[in-house]
């Protein structure tokens, strides 16, 4: 197992895109130290803020983050990282395969646009978890992304496929999804705002727009077999599905085939 | 020329002098404000390409609420001469756009030009609060706009039924000949815009619609086109790494202040904007037209584009960028050249390298 070791809090923003267990496989510890990772006009070496020790396996720790350290794991295709800290925007953003554990608090934009692998948040997602960047055409894409504590506002804002679960989400959670999945324990107001396809499952919500409208109780397949799929992620979520459940259809302000199931 | 440093009235070349020593010492400088002329923006960016700086304007919350829709759905807007011009009815979305100019004259004169020639002018209110009083119609919005707008989307397609008046509302758009959304971007957020396009292009589909967004008091609508033929970018673009990269998250200045990242600022304000809070906790240098002894660090007089010198801004009546000359001139410096002279002492010195250990 390599391992990064966090020296000192860093004196600016670093970019993690490069420092993926694959990468780093194929560098001498010299060239790893080497590496670029600072965003402004000085500019930062791995060297300089980490203690590397490199195995060249598809596991990378990262012990000691930092909410200055963005888009850690990002298009991570393969292999593993374990980061204990916090970390900041960004979070495998555009992974692919792989798995991402972080024990802290991650920033905001965690996972956007990824399509594969699992990412998992211990601790609080910022803003826009499993939501996309300006300009990007989705939030997440196909990943598995699970938030342990809560998650900011916009949580899954406009993601396209896979699987979100969360302890509390702000306000806004789900807007503007195009499809997917989430599942909250409770989340703020307005979910689902914009929707036009999707499943928001949560334990209790905040207001709800009056473009969604109550379609009555309903006992489906489907709702079992999410609660199977979901059993293997989180048990806590999985039970959300085993209450009594009230559906809203939405939003009827877009193409409207948007789901948010209640449970009471 | 006017210039102070640390409080204390000095001269021009002690003042630049004081103000490149400051950026040049600095690990993470910034340009901020970008309130001026289409002249001093440019200079800014140059400025800021050389020393690695990154950029944000003093309108950002509005641009990014606007540029985030548009580059998501694109947008159906107008001018305002159009909406004078051709508009049937007005619906004001929030209690902003009522203080602007445009409507004053929106209130005053009727449709002169285009199918609807002649005709009444309805203005109608959406969660105007107090402002609305001049309203055809008015409707509140106790769940906050973006739910507001989007519940007269969902009447406007036919999904929501009923005889609320915000299902009036809708109808009366649907029935207008010339529609227009009057919004100010600030106050609806990014996902209130889009929902406004959605709206007006929908609508558009059965008769004409459109949106059009007020401007604030900043220059960002002469920094949009400014930064997007000098990078390619929108305006939050940083020079770290000697490419512009666009980041609107970590670009924001207040928050790399807040977080501590930043350690040196230009604050750019030939045309007045509000002074924010953040500029007193970091070293800085102010080039303002009004200018105060306190403001800054390093301060800076510089003239006013349109008053002192002439210059092109953005001109709200007519949505483009004209050249506004002198209207009484004067011998303070341009923010241009306050600028270029910045980049010229820097561009001597050796900026510092990129591979010394930091940390």
């Amino acid at each position: 197992m390599s391992t990064l070791t966090l020296r000192a809090a860093p004196p600016e923003r670093l970019d993690f895109l490069a420092i993926n267990p694959l990468a780093l496989s194929r560098l001498s510890q010299a060239e790893a130290e080497r590496l670029e990772v600072g965003t402004t006009r000085r500019g930062v070496r791995l060297g300089d803020c980490f203690s590397v020790s490199l195995d060249g396996s598809d596991t990378l720790t990262i012990e000691g983050g930092h909410e200055r350290l963005d888009r850690v794991g990002a298009a991570l295709s393969e292999g593993a990282i374990r980061i204990t800290g916090d970390v900041g925007q960004r979070l495998g953003a555009g992974m692919a395969g792989g798995r991402l554990t972080v024990t802290g608090h991650a920033g905001p934009y965690a996972a956007s646009g990824a399509t594969g692998g699992t990412i998992i948040i211990e601790g609080d997602a910022g803003d826009h978890a499993g939501g996309a960047v300006y300009a990007a055409k989705a939030g997440l894409d196909g990943a598995t992304l699970i938030i342990r504590g809560s998650a900011g506002a916009h949580l899954g804002d406009r993601m396209r496929r896979g699987i979100i679960l969360a302890g509390r989400a702000g306000a806004f959670a789900g807007s503007r999804m195009i499809a997917g999945t989430i599942a909250a324990l409770a989340v703020g107001d307005h979910p689902g705002y914009g929707m036009r396809r999707g499943t928001l499952v949560v334990g209790a919500h905040g207001r709800m727009s009056p473009t969604f409208v109550e379609t009555g109780a309903h006992d489906l397949v489907f709702l079992r077999l999410l609660a199977r799929s979901l059993k293997g992620l989180s048990a806590e979520h999985a039970d959300l599905l085993g209450r009594p459940l009230r559906r809203y259809s939405g939003d009827l302000a877009t193409i409207a085939k948007g789901e948010i199931w209640v449970a009471s | 020329m006017a210039a102070w440093v640390k409080g204390g009235a000095t001269d021009a070349d002690t003042a630049i002098e004081a103000a490149a020593s400051l950026l040049a010492k600095a690990r993470a400088p910034v340009i901020a404000g970008l309130s001026a002329d289409v002249a001093a923006i440019r200079a800014a960016y140059d400025l800021a390409g050389r020393i690695g700086a990154s950029i944000d304007t003093a309108g950002a919350a509005a641009t990014y609420a606007e540029l985030g829709s548009l580059s998501r759905i694109g947008a159906m807007t107008t001018t305002p001469a159009e909406a004078v011009g051709r508009a049937d009815a007005v619906l004001v979305v929030g209690a902003a756009p009522w203080r602007s100019q445009l409507m004053k004259r929106l209130s005053a004169l009727k449709p002169s030009r285009g199918r609807a020639a002649g005709s009444d002018r309805a203005l109608l209110a959406l969660g105007a609060g107090s402002e609305g009083a001049a309203a055809t119609l008015a409707c509140p919005a106790e769940g906050g706009l973006p739910e507001a707008i989007a519940e007269l989307r969902a009447y406007g397609r036919g999904h929501l039924a009923g005889d609320t008046p915000r299902a009036k509302l809708a109808g009366l758009l649907a029935d207008a000949q010339f529609g227009v959304l009057l919004y100010d971007p600030a106050e609806i957020g990014e996902l209130g815009v889009d929902m406004l396009q959605g709206l007006a292009m929908e609508l558009s589909e059965t008769t004409r619609c459109f949106t059009l967004a007020i401007a604030g008091p900043d220059q960002d609508r002469a920094v949009v086109p400014v930064a997007a033929w000098l990078t390619g970018q929108a305006p939050r673009s940083g020079f770290g790494r000697r490419v512009p990269e666009h980041d609107p998250w970590r670009f924001d200045v207040a928050r790399q202040v807040a977080a501590g990242e930043v350690d040196a600022v230009l604050w750019l304000a030939a045309l007045p904007v509000p002074r924010p809070g953040w500029l007193a906790s970091v070293p800085s240098v102010g080039l303002v037209a009004e200018a105060e002894a306190n403001v800054a660090d390093v301060v800076i007089a510089v003239g006013r584009p349109g008053r002192d010198l002439g210059g092109v801004l953005w001109n709200e009546q007519r949505a483009a960028l004209t050249y506004w000359p002198a209207s009484a001139p004067s011998e303070r410096p341009s923010a241009a050249s306050v600028l270029s002279a910045l980049r010229d002492r820097l561009a001597e010195g050796r900026a510092a390298s990129r591979s010394e250990p930091a940390c």
